[in-house]
């Protein structure tokens, strides 16, 4: 029997996973408030989502969150009703309160604070009551679109509110809603738009179709009368039109409204004529159709009472839209969302993997048969899995753009620490990556981004006195190639300097005092580990842990990183991923009885028995010519010490690793294989140039080439013993 | 001729389970000489999807060029007509006036 207690205890992961969005996305809209400062949805918005989280917070008992989080609201009010103005400073403060909200929901029940954490929140409350309390004594600022407070008259507002399809699913009435609004003040004229209501045939009951235009005289503020609607906030599409509002103004309005109200209807309620006028327009218009003079409603009423053409200009194309969007087909909803546990797509996906491998053992044996309609019925078994694979695949992916607007915070702040001033483009942001990946590469890109900020971007006056403008740039960008995701971190700071680089890789041993390696070697010397050229190790980089790791973390990503950059002009960071680590393409080959895997987007061609034309040396190192160039060769069967007889014509497959191209020697070509990636056993993890293993049809294993990997043990130089060793390469096979 | 008679709840929670009954009696009504009637007394608790169910009800019928007339509207139902600002679609309902509209 579950109490109260229980349900609580069920439903708080997914208010913390809510909660967590809300602060997220408090955060987005402060940092865009910075930029729009009276922006009046961006105040809404946010207050909306403080008010969520101090709302939901209560549900659950979380005392500290609601107290704390209502000082913010407070400040946020103000800041709504302009009674308080945005500085810096005050954004500063509302960034570390969004900080400090975040720290009490993940602590949520958990165990009493310290003291230290108990009195830094009272320092938080005693600033944010300082900021609300202290604008409101001095007198009132006169910001755009600010509203005495005191002594309010009363004024005729003028609201159109289109309730959205889901207002009764959720649980509101607008009933309710404006029996609600009415009671801040009175309306004179309310008008429902019918005909947005569809016939009851076309009706789905539990659907709100419900739209409505009014005035309301009243001496509450904008901001009040938008909370009268904050429980359907989402769910409709609201505007509120202040006094005094010029044509223009009304026009929007009209623009903007809902569903299809007769042109009368719609002036009136927008206040620009009278009841009586609109009955005289219409007696009017009668009359002229009766003498066979037809008449616009809208010339007889600029006639009769001075209307604004412009007004009624907008009324009648309003008019029109609904006409021709009455004839063409509704167009669908939003995109819908279903919020999914991670770990159930992850057990479809591993099910997914099992079928794969299933439905490859089933075609081999149909194969056997020879049976033509089992081997066709098969096929398009095989088709099918390939689709409900793509597809789920698609389900993990996640925009970069989430992550990458994280960083917008973190550039914000350093920036700021270090005195620079910097702006942050995002590009590509709705490029498309597993979630794991995302995961996982969300810690390398915040090391990267922070060196470019502390070591590659200059301050203001060094830039300046470089030519520079003083504001630097850092752009994140992302975008799709053959099967991999590219990230590019790329800043017009002062470049990698390579005599820096050097003087550190001589004092450390790495490359021998005096011997200067060719540029792109140098550049690489920045992964090593213990490696850094910054004089002081500020708290944020330099502390000489940096690359090497997020080099590795890359590359346990079956990823690769690359820097270039130009001393001076600035550097770029790229970084290739694969799309998915679960399942790839991937081509088979035979090696005498081993069998390898490539993935296919790693495969540019295959010379089909070509194999003779290399000729290859001790190392099993060659080369062969390729459309006149020279391309690098190496024979698998020598780098691993494969036993067995050679094949009498074998094959080079060309393989690509970021930007070289080398070839393979191989005997057998088998063809394309969808390959399920099973990690390599603790044995073979040493094994280099692998990334994993896979089950072919009939049951054997194969390696799966890590072609980055492979790519650079194939370019070593040759090493004091053999890379291998054939007895233990068998050992381990 | 059958009069339709209006729930003593005409809320949310009705609203699915009313919608068949009332289309099947659109259906059989459409056709009649007469106008399609109506009978709002017995409504006691209305709610904004109940008022919507009653318009879309009464937009059908005139789809079918059927006049639907909506004799003794209860307080309850005329009050929530008011709210919406449909005061004035409740009243061309009435039989008296519907002969005049």
């Amino acid at each position: 029997m579950s109490t109260d207690l229980d349900f609580i205890a069920e439903a708080l992961p997914a208010f913390l996973s809510e909660a967590e969005e809300q602060i997220e996305n408090l955060e987005a809209l402060l940092l865009q408030l910075e930029h729009q400062p009276g922006d009046a949805e961006l105040l809404n918005a946010l207050f909306r989502c403080a008010h969520t989280v101090k709302g939901s917070a209560g549900l659950f008992g979380l005392d500290a969150v609601v107290d704390f989080t209502h000082h913010v609201e407070t400040l946020l009010q103000r800041l709504r009703e302009g009674q308080v103005q945005l500085t810096p400073a005050l954004s500063t403060l509302l960034l570390r309160c969004n900080d400090q909200i975040r720290v009490l929901v993940s602590e949520a029940g958990g165990q009493a604070e310290d003291d230290e954490a108990v009195s830094v929140r009272a320092g938080l409350v005693a600033e944010l009551q300082a900021a609300a309390g202290i604008e409101a004594a001095m007198p009132m600022s006169t910001a755009a679109g600010t509203e005495p407070v005191s002594a309010a008259p009363l004024r005729p507002w003028h609201v159109s509110v289109a309730f959205g399809p889901e207002v009764f699913r959720n649980g509101m009435d607008p009933l309710a809603v404006l029996n609600y609004v009415r009671g801040l003040g009175s309306m004179p004229h309310m008008v429902c738009d019918v005909d947005g209501i569809p016939p009851l045939d076309e009706l789905d009951p539990e659907n709100c179709h419900l739209a409505f235009i009014f005035s309301l005289v009243t001496e509450a503020s904008r901001a009040q009368i938008e909370d009268a609607f904050s429980f359907v906030r989402e769910d409709c599409q609201l505007h509120v039109l202040s006094p005094g509002s010029t044509p223009a103004q009304f026009a929007d309005l009209i623009d903007a409204m809902p569903g299809n109200p007769r042109l009368g209807e719609i002036l009136v309620t927008a206040g620009a004529i009278s009841p009586a006028q609109l009955q005289q327009g219409l007696r009017s218009q009668q009359a002229a159709a009766a003498l066979g003079e037809p008449a616009l409603l809208g010339q007889l009423l600029t006639e009769q009472t001075g209307l604004a053409p412009q007004v009624v200009d907008a009324a009648l194309r309003k008019q029109r839209e609904q006409r021709r969007s009455d004839a063409a087909p509704t167009t669908p909803d939003d995109q819908r969302y279903i919020r999914v546990q991670a770990q159930r797509l992850d057990a479809v996906i591993n099910l997914l993997g099992e079928l794969v491998i299933a439905g490859a053992g089933a075609e081999l044996l149909a194969r056997q048969t020879g049976q033509r309609p089992l081997m066709e019925a098969n096929g398009q078994i095989s088709r099918l899995i390939e689709e409900i694979r793509n597809g789920t695949l698609q389900l993990r992916m996640v925009p970069i753009g989430e992550t990458f607007a994280r960083f917008r915070r973190v550039v914000r702040d350093t920036a700021a620490e270090l005195g620079k001033s910097v702006q942050l483009d995002i590009v590509g942001g709705e490029t498309e990556l597993d979630k794991s990946v995302v995961e996982r590469i969300a810690d390398p890109l915040m090391h990267l981004v922070r060196n470019a900020l502390d070591h590659g971007l200059e301050s203001a006056e060094q830039r300046e006195a470089a030519g520079k403008p003083a504001q630097g740039r850092l752009t994140l960008s992302a975008h799709h190639e053959a099967g991999s995701i590219v990230i590019r971190i790329t800043d017009d700071g002062r470049g990698i300097q390579r005599r820096k680089v050097l003087e550190r890789a001589w004092s450390r041993g790495l490359v021998e005092p005096g011997v200067v390696p060719e540029d792109a070697a140098i550049l690489r010397l920045i992964f090593e580990p213990g490696f850094s050229t910054a004089e002081a190790v500020t708290n944020l980089s330099g502390r000489g842990v940096g690359m090497d790791v997020v080099r590795s973390n890359i590359e346990a990503l079956r990823g690769s990183v690359l820097l270039d950059s130009v001393e001076g002009q600035g550097s770029c960071i790229e970084i290739r991923l694969p799309l998915t680590l679960a399942i790839i393409d991937g081509f088979l080959v035979g090696v005498g009885v081993s069998r390898f895997i490539f993935p296919l987007d790693a495969v540019v061609e295959v010379i089909e028995g070509s194999a003779n034309d290399v000729t290859l040396d001790t190392r099993g190192r060659g080369v062969v010519e390729l459309r006149g160039h020279v391309l690098p060769v190496v024979s698998l069967r020598t780098l691993y010490g494969i036993d067995g007889p050679a094949a009498s014509r074998g094959s080079v497959v060309v393989l690509k690793a970021g930007h070289t191209r080398f070839g393979v020697l191989v005997d057998a070509l088998l063809g394309q294989h969808q390959t399920v990636i099973k990690p390599l056993g603790r044995l073979l993890r040493s094994l280099r140039g692998m990334a994993g293993s896979s089950i072919l049809g009939n049951g054997e294993v194969a390696l799966i080439f890590d072609v980055p990997a492979l790519s650079q043990l194939a370019a070593e130089p040759a090493p004091r013993k053999p890379a291998t060793d054939p007895v233990a390469a068998r050992a381990y096979l | 001729m059958e009069t339709l008679l209006l729930p003593s709840e005409l809320s949310i929670y009705t609203a699915a389970e009313l919608h068949p009954q009332w289309l099947a009696w659109a259906d059989r009504s459409t056709g009649e000489p007469q106008a399609a009637r109506a009978d709002g007394a017995g409504v006691d608790q209305v709610d904004g999807a109940g008022v919507q169910l009653l318009v879309a009800l009464q937009r059908c019928l005139a789809a079918r060029g059927c006049t639907l007339q909506l004799q003794a509207p209860s307080g309850p139902l005329r009050d929530a007509c008011a709210a919406l600002g449909l005061a004035g679609w409740l009243t061309a309902l009435q039989p008296a006036n519907a002969e005049a509209a």
